[in-house]
């Protein structure tokens, strides 16, 4: 197994380095074009929401995030040092005129990776929560 | 006028190239920002953005609001796959359909 590990503080622009490595570990492990776009996606809503939702943009708190490869699988974990919550909303969420006339414009990362992964898994708790993605090799056939 | 988005005029049609190869949590408010001037048609030119995420969506929403408060007509133009496919996903393309350059002419 090979391993490659990220921390990054609170801040919006740092997940652009989480991107960017993501894309890097993707085409590394032959990910078709597609497929390194959706993991980009899937990271940056990931680390976007660790940042917003868990750490809520405190300063002295870090977003880890680790990519696990094997020969079946990439797994990436992101985990926050936030307060952990209830549970993570991925049921389909899309534009709507009703969202539109309340400018309710936001709330589309959770589905987007429930979409764009081949497995997903939360734990959290209050020292943080843990975001688990799968995405198997497979898929890209 | 922003950095961020490159504005070309043409009697009722604006076409707004945005600059930023990231429409995400970083360049968001700035795009946003560009929706108060909008013509009664509006395109906004996807030829330069390789990576949008739901913060550049939402972005992207307050241009929909903002032509259906006007009665304006939005397009969006050179799209890549990719991005076709999350729009698709979000049911973007219902508010904000794509057209192509050549069609454009018919409105100008």
């Amino acid at each position: 197994m090979e391993r490659v590990e990220l921390s990054i503080p609170s801040n919006p622009v740092f997940e652009r380095v989480v991107r960017a490595s993501a894309a890097e570990v993707g085409n590394a492990i032959g990910f078709s074009e597609e497929r390194v776009e959706d993991l980009k996606l899937a990271i940056s809503e990931a680390v976007n929401n660790a940042i917003d939702h868990g750490n809520k943009r405190e300063a002295g708190k870090l977003v880890a995030v680790v990519f696990e490869i094997d020969g079946e699988k990439l797994e990436i974990r992101i985990s926050d040092q936030g307060d952990g919550i209830e549970q993570l909303d991925t049921s389909r969420h899309v534009v709507e005129e009703q969202n539109l006339e309340s400018g309710q414009l936001r709330g589309f990362g959770m589905y987007l990776i429930s979409e764009l992964v081949d497995d997903l898994e939360v734990s959290s708790s209050h020292r943080g929560t843990v975001l688990t993605l799968r995405l198997y090799r497979r898929s890209q056939l | 006028m922003s950095e961020i988005i490159r504005r070309e005029e043409s009697g009722e049609v604006a076409i707004l190239h945005i600059t930023s190869t990231s429409v995400d949590a970083i360049s968001a408010s700035a795009i946003a920002a560009e929706c108060r001037e909008m013509r009664p048609i509006t395109v906004l030119d996807f030829s330069e953005v390789s990576f949008i995420n739901s913060a550049g969506i939402s972005a992207l929403l307050k241009f929909v609001v903002q032509a259906r408060k006007g009665g304006f007509k939005l397009f969006a133009m050179n799209v890549s796959p990719h991005h076709q496919k999350i729009f698709k996903m979000v049911e973007m393309s219902r508010f904000m359909p794509t057209i192509e350059e050549r069609d454009l002419a018919e409105y100008r």
